[in-house]
C-alpha cells in the first residue's frame, strides 16, 4: 500500500493504482482523452502529464503507478504549460467546425481549451492537414476523421469490449487516421458506445445528428426496458421530446448500452403511437372505448380472462390482477411467466427479451392465478369469450386465442404492436412517460422515471384499468402507482 | 486476380510463425516474405495473412500502412525512396524530391509510364549521419547532391546500376 502525496495531500492507495486514479480518490481531476476507466491504458494523448518530484520529465498520470513517497504536482506551472502545449498539438489540424459539430457542448477539446489554454492559435487555417470529412461508418455512426485526435478509445473498445476489432489507426504520423476495412460496417451491436466514448466529434451518432444541442438537453435517470438486463440509463430530452438514451454506468449491470436498447425511445414518438383508443380499428376517445369494453365484459360474464405481461411494470400487472379479481371477478387470470435468463453475448444483451419476467413473480405470489400452460389450455378450450392482455404478452397465447376466436381487448402503445384482429385497443403511457417498477434478471428492483409527458389524454396503464373497472361498476381505488403496489411484498 | 497463399508460402510462413511466441510478432517477417515474393502487399494478401495468423484484418492493414517499407501496389523497376525526416530534410531532401518530380514528371507514390521508376518519400532510413539519403530498391545512396542524383538517374536509365532484388 504505497503512501504518496498529491498536491500536498497524502493518500494511501493499493499497489498498482495509477497516479490518475490516486488523484481521483482525493477529488483531484486530471484531464484526459485516451484514458477510460473500462479500457486498457494507452498513454497516447499526453493530456494527463503531471510533475513527479525528482523525475527528470513529466509523466503520464494514467500509466504511472503510484510508488511509496512519491510527491506529485498536478497543477504546477510546468504541468499547466504542458497541458497548453498538448492542446496546441491536438488542435494543429483540428478543423474548428464547432458550429456544425454535434459534439459541441460536450467536447473534450472545447472543455479543456476553456480550462487550460485560452490561447490564440499560432497556426493558419490554410496550413492544416485536411483529412476525410464525415461519412457513415455503420448503421448508427458518422466518422469525421478531421476532428479525430487519435486517442484510440474506439479502437480499444472494439478490440477489448466487443472483441470485433473493426477499427485501427492507419498510416503514420500526421497522416494517420482511424479506419476500418473497406466495405465493412461498424455494426457490432454496441457501436453507439463509440459515439459516447469519443472525446471529440470524430464519431457521432447518426440518429442524434443535428437533432438537438447538447446544452439544451435535460437528463432523466431511468432504466432500459430493451431486455431483462435492465441497464441504468439517462434519457436526454428537451421540450417533451426524447432525443437519445445513454448509459448510466453502475457496478451492478452496465457501463455500456447496446444499440438495440438505445433505440427503444423511438416508439414513444413513432408515427403509429396511439393517442386514442381503437374499437374495431376505428379511432375513438378513451372514455367511450372503456364504456364499450365494459359492456362487452359484462356480456361475457364468467367467460372473461386476463393475462398479465412481463413487458409491463409490477404496478400495471398488479392493476390487471385487481381487475380480474375485484372487477371481472374471475379466477381466469395468469401472471405466470418464465424465460431463460442470463447474459447472451457476454456483454449486456439478455436471453430474455422481456424486461420484467422476474417482476411478474411478485404479482403471482400475491394474487396467484393459473399457470401459463393451464391458461393457454383454458383459452383453447373454447369457454373463454373475451381476453384482456397487453400486446406483446398476447403473442404468447396467440395461437390458442386465434383458434378459439376469442374477442381481444389489447393494451398497446403503438398501433403496430396490436394484433389486427383486436376488438378494442386501449392506449397507455410508455415507461418514458410514467413511473414503473421492474425487476431485472438479477432480482434488482429498479424504477423507470417520467422523462416526458404522455400524449394528451393518455394515462398510465393502471389508471386506465382503474377507469375500466369503475365503468364495470367496481372501484379499485388505484389513484396512484404506489396504490397499485399495495400489499405487494418485495 | 484472387490472391491465394501458395502451399509453399504456407510452409515458409508456418516455419516463421513457429519462431515467435505470439502470432502478431510474426506479422512483419511474413509481410516481408509476401513483398519479396510478389513485389508488393496486396489487399487480398493482407486478408489472407490475417486469416493465417488469426489476427483482425484491421491490425494487418494498420501495420502495412504504418511502414513505408511495404508497397501497397506494384513498384517500378527502380523504387526511389527519399527520406523526408528531419536530418535529410535539413540536408536538402526537399530539393532532391523536387528534382526527381521534375525529371520523372511524376508525383510521390506514382510510377513512370515506362514502368522504370516509382517515387516515394519515406520515413527515417536510419542513416542520418549520411543525410540526405535515398534508398533505391535495397541499396542506400548517401550524402546525395543534385549532381550525384542526376548521375544516378542516368545510370539507372541505362541499366548500369545494381540495386538488389529487382534486376534478376
Amino acid at each position: 500500500m504505497p503512501n504518496l502525496t498529491i498536491d500536498g495531500r497524502s493518500v494511501e492507495v493499493p499497489a498498482g493504482t495509477t497516479l490518475l486514479e490516486a488523484a481521483q480518490r482525493l477529488g483531484i481531476y486530471i484531464p484526459r482523452y485516451c484514458y477510460h476507466p473500462k479500457l486498457s491504458v494507452s498513454g497516447s494523448c499526453r493530456m494527463c502529464l503531471v510533475e513527479v518530484e525528482k523525475a527528470p520529465k513529466l509523466v503520464t498520470a494514467c500509466s504511472t503507478e503510484a510508488a511509496e513517497g512519491m510527491r506529485v504536482l498536478t497543477a504546477s506551472e510546468k504541468v499547466r504549460q504542458a497541458r497548453r502545449d498538448v492542446l496546441e498539438y491536438l488542435l494543429i489540424n483540428h478543423p474548428l467546425d464547432c458550429p456544425i459539430c454535434d459534439q459541441a457542448g460536450e467536447c473534450g477539446l472545447q472543455d479543456y481549451y476553456m480550462d487550460y489554454s485560452l490561447r490564440k492559435s499560432r497556426f493558419e487555417a490554410e496550413d492544416k492537414i485536411l483529412r476525410q470529412k464525415r461519412r457513415a461508418a455503420g448503421p448508427y455512426l458518422m466518422l469525421d476523421n478531421e476532428r479525430c485526435i487519435l486517442c484510440t478509445r474506439c479502437v480499444r473498445f472494439c478490440g477489448e469490449v466487443t472483441k470485433t476489432a473493426e477499427l485501427e489507426v492507419m498510416e503514420r504520423g500526421d497522416r494517420s487516421f482511424i479506419d476500418l476495412k473497406e466495405g465493412r460496417a461498424l455494426d457490432n451491436g454496441y457501436s453507439l458506445n463509440i459515439a459516447d466514448l469519443c472525446p471529440v466529434g470524430a464519431f457521432t451518432s447518426r440518429d442524434f445528428r443535428f437533432k438537438a444541442r447538447a446544452w439544451f438537453l435535460k437528463r432523466t435517470p431511468t432504466i432500459c426496458l430493451g431486455c431483462a438486463t435492465g441497464c441504468e440509463i439517462e434519457a436526454h430530452h428537451y421540450e417533451g421530446t426524447i432525443y437519445r438514451l445513454v448509459p448510466h454506468p453502475n457496478a451492478e449491470t452496465n457501463t455500456w448500452l447496446c444499440d438495440h436498447g438505445r433505440m427503444t425511445y423511438k416508439a414513444v414518438r413513432a408515427g403509429d403511437r396511439l393517442g386514442k383508443a381503437l374499437i374495431r380499428k376505428g379511432l375513438i376517445d378513451l372514455e367511450p372505448a372503456l364504456r364499450e369494453t365494459a359492456t362487452r365484459l359484462e356480456e361475457a360474464k364468467g367467460a372473461a380472462a386476463v393475462l398479465g405481461s412481463p413487458w409491463l411494470s409490477v404496478e400495471d400487472n398488479a392493476a390487471l390482477a385487481r381487475l380480474a379479481k375485484d372487477s371481472v371477478k374471475t379466477a381466469n387470470y395468469c401472471f405466470d411467466f418464465s424465460a431463460e435468463q442470463g447474459i447472451k453475448d457476454g456483454i449486456l444483451v439478455n436471453k430474455d427479451p422481456a424486461p420484467n419476467t422476474a417482476g411478474t413473480r411478485t404479482v403471482k405470489a400475491l394474487y396467484g392465478g393459473l399457470s401459463l400452460e393451464e391458461f393457454t389450455g383454458l383459452l383453447a378450450g373454447g369457454k373463454i369469450k373475451i381476453l384482456i392482455t397487453e400486446a406483446k404478452a398476447y403473442g404468447l397465447v396467440k395461437a390458442a386465442a386465434e383458434a378459439a376466436g376469442i374477442r381481444l381487448i389489447i393494451f398497446a402503445r403503438n398501433r403496430g404492436e396490436a394484433p389486427a384482429a383486436a376488438y378494442a385497443v386501449l392506449p397507455y403511457a410508455s415507461y418514458f412517460e410514467t413511473e414503473g417498477t421492474f425487476v431485472n434478471y438479477q432480482g434488482l428492483r429498479r424504477m423507470t422515471a417520467a422523462a416526458v409527458e404522455p400524449p394528451q389524454g393518455i394515462k398510465p396503464l393502471w389508471a386506465v384499468v382503474n377507469k375500466l373497472a369503475s365503468y364495470s361498476g367496481a372501484e379499485l381505488h388505484l389513484d396512484s402507482a404506489p396504490r397499485a403496489l399495495k400489499d405487494m411484498d418485495f | 486476380m484472387p490472391f491465394k497463399l501458395t502451399e509453399e508460402f504456407r510452409e515458409t510462413a508456418a516455419r516463421i510463425r513457429a519462431r515467435y511466441p505470439r502470432a502478431d510478432a510474426a506479422l512483419i517477417p511474413l509481410l516481408h516474405e509476401v513483398q519479396r515474393e510478389k513485389g508488393y502487399v496486396a489487399e487480398e494478401a493482407m486478408d489472407e495473412l490475417a486469416k493465417f495468423l488469426e489476427l483482425p484484418y484491421s491490425r494487418v492493414k494498420a501495420v502495412v500502412t504504418f511502414y513505408t517499407m511495404f508497397n501497397r501496389a506494384p513498384a517500378g523497376k527502380y523504387h526511389l525512396q527519399v527520406c523526408r525526416n528531419i536530418s535529410c530534410h535539413m540536408a536538402g531532401a526537399p530539393g532532391l524530391l523536387a528534382r526527381l518530380r521534375e525529371k520523372l514528371a511524376i508525383g510521390e507514390g506514382e510510377t513512370t509510364a515506362d514502368g522504370l521508376f516509382t517515387l516515394s518519400s519515406v520515413e527515417c532510413l536510419g542513416a542520418c549521419g549520411a543525410a540526405p539519403v535515398m534508398q533505391v530498391n535495397e541499396t542506400y545512396f548517401e550524402n546525395l547532391t543534385l549532381e550525384k542524383l542526376d548521375a544516378l538517374l542516368e545510370d539507372m536509365r541505362h541499366g548500369r546500376l545494381l540495386t538488389g532484388a529487382k534486376e534478376k
